[in-house]
């Protein structure tokens, strides 16, 4: 094996065989070698949630990774391959730029399909909401399609003041039955407060820089049309499977979904409404 | 209990039913780590094997679960190399199946070269010239791409990802995945080519040997796109398996339709490339060495029908069967080809194996017989025990099948 192995020869044979022998094992060495120093460069500089997201993103349903553009019918079929990161998405920028937005934010919410769906607001697909305060901070509060999935949970987990969000990252967490979910953040930002009590659970941040990116955000008029395509899916997944689909009976949704449905599976239906796989 | 290491969104039966599932196969695993201890602690006259018949059921059982893991690497090269993201359903499954291939083949191995402790002498001091040598780097290499492979699948549990610097490291390592399926395919071409060159080159062996092509004999070739072709339908056959164990669609049918074509393809070419091959041995290699191709017939149970059977019935057919889209389109015809198509590599293996060294070459040697003893049959099963033990463990705690949750939902 070694030219001081016994019975080593320098023969062509020798040279090529063990040639091509040892390159093999470099490049699985340095394969394994590169993947572990490129993970602690990460771990050092924190990439930890990106990954995660990236990871968990890669993993969802395909019917959980739709495109915002396809709520709104530019698209007629679409799936994100970003992320939701749309401020990095060059098909999402050349659709906005000959959009006008829409600067007149209503101030009463809307009520479909009978979920408070306030409109003064910016929505993450993680299903928070996001508003600015005019003290420069942003709140961060769960909708009211989370809340009624959610119900009342078992333990909440909200991050301390200090806490640094990225988006996508976890922002907080929850306890249902058995099950542990994690609600994505949609900002980047600073903790500056966390309430779960009789306001409901929100988190007050504050950015890390003076401007806010907020272009993965849903906004106007993609939100109603984002939150039926949400309870679809949610319907498909509360769904007898013997029976099919079946058309609404008119009334509203319940509070506490899980009450009402107690033999889903609904530890897969957190992870694939609240995006986590 | 364990529901907290199985992924989101998938069903998976009690633990208590899966328990039972498994008892029986650990319980044949124990058997045969007994069979093993007695080959290792006796010595190989605890198997059927001798000096004459050197090369028995282990050997076959290699060649045959080495050929048949072959999807591991032939559907990274198709997914990494070739970007036929389909294939991206079935990875995962491929590649715990090539693992548990490859190193049940490499502990058989250890137990028949009798003195495992000196297996490290065959890279100290290789023969270069030996097709074995060349088998034994490929193999061990490659077992060790798979290991790596496997890695990114594990940590992609459940709990264990939930560890930040596991998910991480998967993340950065399947980032490089395409390193490692571009070494598997050279590795895998090279010592499945091997395997078969290994025969090929045995000039006293009139019945296995064959021209050179290059540096190489034909069998060289003919193992590497018999195995390319079948690892394929090996793969569909398992996950076909699967899907009816566990009463779950786990791939879409186009997916299967796709491995169904691609084996379809290889094979036909395969199939043709042997029948040259089988007429010019007819011809002219074996005259030329003496013996005419019926003579090796003439024995009973070997007799031509196996020629028959393993080029046309489980290779023509199923290659003609796979060519057909609507034949393709029916999950059941599907199937069946695949497991013609397997069972013609499994029975490829076996002549090139059990017949050739049956074969009488000098003119006072006799068609000799063999029966495995049990110690050989007790390993062998254990292996097979292994490999379910393995494959269950992971189908229910990892991501074998990445469609399966959303096919679940619908």
């Amino acid at each position: 094996m070694f030219p001081w192995i016994y019975g080593f020869t320098w023969t062509p044979g020798n040279i090529i065989f063990l040639g091509i022998f040892f390159s093999v094992v470099a490049i699985i060495g340095a394969t394994v070698l590169l993947s572990f120093r490129r993970a602690l460069h990460s771990i050092k500089t924190n990439s930890m949630e990106s990954i995660r997201w990236e990871s968990e993103f890669h993993d969802l349903p395909i019917a959980a990774r739709t495109c915002r553009h396809e709520f709104t019918g530019e698209f007629k079929r679409r799936t994100c391959d970003n992320g939701f990161d749309c401020r990095s998405c060059v098909t999402h920028g050349n659709l906005m730029k000959n959009k006008a937005t829409n600067s007149d934010l209503i101030e009463h919410p809307i009520h479909a399909f009978g979920f408070t769906i306030p409109i003064d607001r910016l929505y993450h697909r993680g299903h928070t909401w996001v508003k600015s305060n005019a003290t420069g901070t942003y709140t961060i509060g769960l909708d009211d399609f989370a809340s009624r999935l959610v119900g009342t949970p078992e333990g909440i987990e909200l991050p301390k003041p200090g806490t640094r969000l990225q988006v996508n990252g976890s922002a907080w967490s929850f306890k249902k039955g058995h099950t542990d979910v994690r609600i994505l953040a949609p900002l980047d930002g600073e903790v500056v407060a966390a309430s779960d009590g009789s306001e409901g659970w929100y988190l007050k941040v504050r950015p890390l820089t003076p401007s806010v990116d907020t272009k993965h955000l849903l906004r106007d008029q993609e939100i109603v049309p984002w939150f039926l395509r949400e309870f679809e899916r949610l319907q498909m997944k509360l769904a007898d499977p013997k029976i099919g689909l079946t058309l609404a009976d008119g009334g509203t949704p319940v509070q506490d979904f899980p009450k009402a449905y107690p033999d889903k599976n609904w530890d897969g239906i957190f992870g694939e409404m609240f995006l986590e796989a | 209990m364990d529901k907290l290491f199985i992924a989101r969104g998938v069903s998976r039966t009690s633990l208590k039913n899966f328990i039972m599932w498994i008892i029986p196969w650990i319980l044949i695993l124990i058997v045969g780590v007994y069979a093993v201890f007695l080959c290792l602690y006796e010595g190989l006259n605890q198997t059927n094997m001798d000096n004459r018949f050197a090369f028995g059921l282990w050997i076959y059982l290699d060649l045959t679960v080495i050929a048949l893991g072959a999807g591991a690497f032939f559907t990274g090269f198709l997914l990494y190399i070739l970007k036929r993201k389909e294939l991206k359903a079935v990875i995962n499954s491929a590649v715990v199946i090539g693992f548990i291939c490859y190193s049940g083949a490499v502990g058989v191995l250890m137990v028949d070269v009798g003195q495992p402790l000196r297996a490290w002498f065959t890279f100290w001091h290789p023969n270069v010239h030996s097709m074995l040598t060349e088998v034994t780097f490929c193999i061990t290499c490659y077992l060790g791409v798979l290991a790596i492979e496997y890695i990114p699948i594990i940590l992609k549990n459940r709990r264990i990802k939930q560890i930040s610097s596991m998910l991480v490291f998967e993340h950065e390592l399947h980032k490089l995945v395409v390193v490692l399926a571009a070494v598997g395919t050279f590795l895998s071409f090279f010592h499945q080519g091997s395997l078969g060159g290994l025969y090929g080159v045995l000039v006293g062996r009139p019945f296995a040997f064959r021209p050179a092509l290059g540096i190489w004999p034909t069998t060289f070739f003919l193992f590497i796109l018999s195995a390319a072709a079948v690892g394929p339908c090996f793969i569909l056959l398992t996950t076909t398996l699967v899907s009816k164990i566990s009463r779950k669609q786990l791939v879409k049918p186009e997916v299967l339709q796709l491995l169904g074509k691609i084996s379809g393809n290889l094979l036909i070419v395969y199939i043709l490339l042997k029948t040259i091959d089988t007429i010019i041995w007819i011809n002219s290699t074996s005259p030329s060495l003496g013996f005419t191709a019926a003579s090796f017939y003439k024995y009973s149970g070997f007799g031509t029908w196996i020629m028959f059977a393993e080029i046309v019935l489980c290779g023509l057919i199923p290659a003609l069967m796979l060519q057909n889209k609507k034949l393709r389109a029916r999950t059941s015809w599907l199937v069946v080809a695949a497991l013609m198509a397997c069972i013609g590599i499994v029975l490829n293996r076996f002549v090139m194996t059990i017949q050739t060294l049956a074969l009488p070459t000098l003119p006072f040697d006799q068609f000799m017989s063999y029966v495995p003893s049990w110690q050989e049959v007790a390993t062998f099963m254990a292996v097979l025990a292994y490999g379910m033990l393995v494959y269950s463990i992971s189908y229910r705690y990892l991501t074998l099948f990445p469609q399966e949750r959303e096919l679940q939902s619908m």
